[in-house]
């Protein structure tokens, strides 16, 4: 094999975005986790895990501008190098989303919850699935894993609906419970925006493996 | 696509052999009217002998042997009745080394349309400004016309070679691998002026550089040991080659 030095390279492109993965997967599930048993400390660990993937997600474009710049990627690898870009950017935005969520956590943590959390956990369960789904795809440039994503995003928004429903009907009967209800209901907005990211992150690899643009979801 | 374009020049079951050495094997392959025809591929794969045959350039070469045919224009360019002379007027060609006249620069532009007939100074005086400016190089040299074309830099030399092809008015500028011996800065003002060429001109060219080609061509053929294994819009060819082969060798798995 020639260019022995650009594969070695988008070798390691490639380990620093699974990383970013697991970061992201790790931070939904700590901020949930957090939530669930009201544990500060928990939610503080996931603001690290963000501040790590914000530094690691600019190293993986900085990777990627420079290959693109010194060794003109064309075809698949330059699919690859692209589309490496830009899943970082997705999973970065995850652990975004889950660091609002231990927000959520260290707002409510002095106070009982409004109700024990089960769906939430659920929507949880799921995108941890689904990133791994995304993270083995990634791993063996095989697209057949993301054939599982569209039904569990649907059981997703499945669940959001439901969430949503059951918080309206705490907030209409007593309007104390409005503030609760209201952080609880933007959680479950923001899993369900992530189990979408974990969609598009799906497309993306197929768009990298195979050349050709899909829509999952 | 191809199958819009007005097709110019096209190689209809193409066999090259060097003796017994097949070079080229049963080639299809149709030139778009004022595009640039990038065809790549590893050494030894046939693309400058493909190029060569395009204006029978391979006839010096006298344990070459063709059979097939090249349409220029509809027409076999390899049929008896056919005049090389004014085939290589209207199919012209620059090579990989600049390799101007030893005479000055407005000799080297004048020569060709002399030795086609025109006589008259100031006919030929405006043919070689012309040209220069096409050629983008009259800026740079129209003080010093009369002076040898050998003291011009390598990039200048090579735009007044190509020049000297213009000034027959061909119809189609062949070029093999013609920034190979330059700089990048040259290099860069020569696909300026292919690009510049091709609303008037048919370039094809034949590169090693892989990013020159993706960068002006419009469409690239990508040959391997005499056989044409893709051939493409350019963007295309680069972003999703079909053929594995294609493939391997634009990513440089292969080389």
């Amino acid at each position: 094999m020639v260019r022995k030095q650009f594969h070695i390279e988008m070798r390691h492109l490639k380990s620093e975005v699974l990383r970013m993965g697991e970061i992201a997967r790790e931070a939904v599930t700590l901020a949930v986790d957090s939530l669930k048993t009201q544990d500060v400390e928990m939610a503080d660990r996931v603001h690290i895990l963000e501040e790590e993937s914000d530094v690691l997600n600019l190293e993986i474009n900085d990777r990627s501008m420079m290959l693109t710049a010194t060794q003109q990627p064309v075809a698949s690898d330059l699919r690859f190098v692209s589309t490496m870009m830009k899943i970082s950017d997705s999973f970065e935005r995850i652990c975004d989303y889950a660091q609002k969520i231990a927000r959520i956590t260290k707002k409510s943590a002095h106070k009982p919850l409004l109700k024990p959390l089960i769906d939430i956990p659920r929507m949880s369960e799921n995108i941890q699935k689904m990133i791994d789904l995304d993270l083995d795809a990634i791993k063996e440039r095989d697209v057949r894993p993301t054939d599982q994503l569209e039904p569990m995003d649907d059981e997703i928004d499945a669940l959001y609906v439901q969430i949503y429903n059951e918080l309206l009907t705490f907030m209409l009967k007593d309007a104390a419970t409005i503030d609760d209800a209201t952080d609880l209901l933007f959680v479950a907005r923001y899993l369900e925006r992530i189990g979408d990211i974990t969609c598009k992150v799906g497309s993306k690899i197929v768009f990298m493996v195979e050349g050709k643009r899909v829509w999952i979801k | 696509m191809l199958e819009d374009e007005e097709i110019i020049l096209e190689s209809v079951d193409l066999n090259i052999w060097f003796g017994s050495n097949q070079a080229i094997k049963d080639v299809d392959l149709k030139i778009a009217k004022n595009n640039i025809t990038a065809i790549i591929g590893p050494s030894g794969c046939g693309k400058s002998t493909f190029l060569r045959a395009l204006n029978r350039m391979n006839d010096v070469i006298p344990i070459c042997s063709t059979e097939g045919e090249v349409r220029y224009q509809g027409k076999n360019i390899y049929s008896p009745d056919e005049d090389v002379v004014e085939l290589r007027k209207k199919v012209g060609m620059v090579f990989q080394k600049p390799n101007p006249f030893p005479k000055s620069i407005y000799e080297n532009i004048a020569y060709g349309p002399k030795i086609h007939g025109i006589k008259n100074k100031s006919k030929l005086d405006a043919i070689v400004e012309d040209t220069l400016k096409a050629a983008a190089l009259w800026e740079e040299i129209e003080d010093r016309l009369h002076a040898s074309a050998m003291g011009l830099s390598g990039g200048q030399q090579q735009r007044l070679c190509i020049a000297r092809a213009m000034a027959v008015k061909p119809e189609i500028i062949l070029m093999d691998e013609p920034c190979s011996a330059l700089d990048p800065i040259s290099t860069a003002k020569i696909e300026d002026l292919m690009i510049e060429l091709k609303k008037d001109y048919t370039v094809v060219i034949v590169t090693h550089n892989m990013m020159q080609a993706a960068r002006v061509s419009d469409y690239t053929a990508y040959f391997l040991l005499g056989e044409l294994i893709e051939y493409e819009v350019t963007s295309y060819l680069f972003e999703y080659p079909k053929d594995k082969r294609t493939e391997d060798y634009i990513t440089g798995r292969f080389g």
